[in-house]
């Protein structure tokens, strides 16, 4: 579905030269979300406007169903939809009416039809009450929620999706969140960046993370997460460990870890050496032990945290 | 072409009916400003700006006025979309943005030539100018609007660029009017000639003179360079955007930056 090739992008600033982007490629498949993500200055922005068109790379190519943004660029965009970083994406004196039909006009579709799509994406939003206020009097997760409408009009097969959640109060977050997942349910193709990891890792069937713009790791979401889960069983106690509990523990390959928590890393005992902990450490009162699972936000921290730049 | 039209059309016409107040300002101030000058000038000079002279003030002034709402919306348009992140969804439109912008630049036009037209009637009754309606002055008209329409476009292109172009813009538009009332495209020679070519309007201007009071004509060098400027401001604004418009997206400077 898209499929974006080597991008490649340095800017000239006063200071000198920055690279951008270098040489990234990925693919989105229809119906599938992937995640985009890395820390501020990556280059996460700088990829979805050339995907958009609205940059134009150094090098490298961005494909829609195999044709070249490079070549076919009216029909490329008109196959995108996009709700950009920050931005507003709407004429704040126009009602919500009024922005869906000219935007949907803009991109040729005919009224009748624009209108039943916009009152049936309206509808999906919960804002059909709000159809002919003008969007400076909605709130700023409503004008989002518009905003998105707005880059569904023509029925793209291709929505990119800049830090869609940014300053959103928790149900706008979640509504969005839902849309999101219903449009890639729907076929859709979804390139999402946030800082937000655990929409990340709800959403995302991929993720690649980027740093320095360079994808640094990118795979399957419940992949990345297993790899970099622990084979670590966790134990966190009720009340403070007991004074002879270095003792007791004399021979289990465990690490103490704080004052009322401590870590075992099984190996080759597997099970055997979890049952051995607990009744040494029986009748102690424990909270709880579960097997460590990493999350978004683990792996985030060790992909980008570790390496160093250049 | 068509939706493209429709779209902006209804945009503007949606502007023009719930904010009335903003077109009602700036017609007001544009007859003020005219005025201030009609009698400024008498005053200072104790004596007034006098017969053919006059109609080529008025004429020149109205036309003025018609490149104003073609620059200055699209200069103030491209800043303000820039910054409010609209510019961008627009620059993603399924269409060359040479001709979205150009259709913005018709509208632009289209939404001021009520008070356009009102500003000339109210200036007419105030310097007592008599106009002698000829059908064969739409022509000049039409190369007036069309002469606009590339300069708007030459505006945008630079406000692509440089975004905060308001208060050059200002003062370019201020020395455009002594421009356009100067008498450079009746002088004689061929570098006054080439010269009223370039200039946007100048020649225009005489040329609606010419057709509209009695006792002055409209030669053939006045049609030919009327001719020429509109083409060469079309080709110019079309030109000078397209540029714009590329090198915006090298820099990547269409949004915040
Ligand atoms: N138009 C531009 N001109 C100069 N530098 C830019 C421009 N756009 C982005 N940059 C720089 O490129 C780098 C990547 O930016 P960006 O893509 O916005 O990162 P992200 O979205 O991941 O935070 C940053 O260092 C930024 O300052
Ligand atoms: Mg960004």
């Amino acid at each position: 579905m898209l499929r974006v090739q080597d991008l490649t992008k340095s800017f000239q600033t006063r200071t000198g030269r920055i690279a951008a982007v270098r040489g990234i490629s990925f693919e989105v498949q229809a119906g599938e979300v992937l995640a985009f993500l890395g820390p501020n200055g990556a280059g996460k922005t700088t990829t979805i406007k050339m995907t958009a068109g609205l940059v134009r790379p150094d090098h490298g190519d961005v494909l829609v169903d195999g044709r070249s943004l490079a070549s076919h660029h009216d029909w490329v965009t008109a196959r995108i939809g996009a709700v950009l970083e920050g931005s507003r994406n709407l004429y704040w004196r126009l009602t919500v009416m009024e922005n869906l039909l000219y935007w949907a006009a803009m991109r040729r579709v005919p009224g009748r039809l624009s209108r039943e799509r916009a009152s049936h994406l309206l509808d999906r939003v919960d804002l059909l009450a709000r159809a002919h206020n003008t969007v400076q009097t909605l709130s700023r997760g409503m004008q989002q929620k518009v905003a998105l409408c707005q880059a569904l009009m023509h029925h793209p097969p291709v929505l990119l999706l800049d830090e869609p959640t940014l300053g959103l109060d928790y149900e706008s977050s979640e509504s969005i969140k839902e849309m999101v997942r219903e449009l890639a349910h729907d076929g859709i193709a979804v390139l999402l960046t946030t800082h937000q990891l655990d929409i990340a890792q709800e959403l995302a069937d991929r993720v690649a993370i980027v740093r320095d713009g360079q994808v640094v790791l990118e795979g399957q979401t419940a992949a990345v997460l297993d790899r970099f889960s622990r084979p670590l069983v966790q134990v966190v106690a009720a009340e403070p460990w007991p004074a002879d509990l270095d003792q007791r523990l004399l021979g289990l390959p465990v690490t103490v870890t704080g004052p009322d928590t401590l870590e075992l890393l099984p190996g080759d005992l597997g099970e055997r050496a979890l049952y051995a902990l607990l009744a040494r450490l029986a009748p102690h009162p424990l909270a709880r032990v579960e097997r460590h699972q990493a999350d978004l936000a683990q792996v985030f921290l060790e992909v980008v945290g570790t390496r160093v730049g250049p | 072409m068509r939706w493209l039209v429709i779209a902006e059309w209804r945009r503007m016409v949606v502007g023009l009916v719930r904010y009335p107040i903003d077109t009602i300002a700036s017609t007001l101030t544009l007859f003020l400003v005219f005025a201030g000058l009609f009698y400024g000038a008498r005053y200072i000079t104790s004596s007034p700006i006098g017969g053919g002279r006059l109609s080529t003030v008025v004429l020149g002034y109205t036309v003025w006025i018609v490149m104003m709402a073609a620059t200055g919306d699209m200069a103030w348009s491209v800043q303000n979309e820039a910054q409010n992140g609209t510019l961008e969804q627009v620059m993603m439109v399924p269409w060359n943005a040479v001709w979205v912008f150009f259709v913005r630049a018709v509208m632009a036009i289209v939404g001021m030539l009520v008070p356009v037209g009102a500003v000339l009637v109210a200036l007419l009754a105030m310097t007592h100018v008599h106009l002698a309606w000829r059908s064969a002055a739409l022509v000049p008209m039409a190369m007036v609007i069309g002469t606009a329409w590339g300069l708007g476009l030459l505006v945008a292109g630079v406000a692509l660029l440089l975004k905060r172009v308001g208060q050059v813009l200002q003062i370019v538009q201020f020395l455009l009017l002594f421009v356009i009332v100067s008498p450079v495209a009746v002088l004689p020679g061929i570098g006054w000639h080439l010269a009223a070519m370039a200039i946007p309007f100048a020649a225009q201007v005489f040329l609606l003179h010419g057709l509209l009071t009695s006792g002055a004509t409209a030669t053939i060098w006045l049609w030919v360079e009327s001719l020429f400027n509109l083409l060469f401001m079309l080709a110019s604004g079309i030109l000078l955007f397209m540029g714009a418009d590329r090198l915006a997206r090298r820099q990547g400077i269409l949004g915040h930056y």
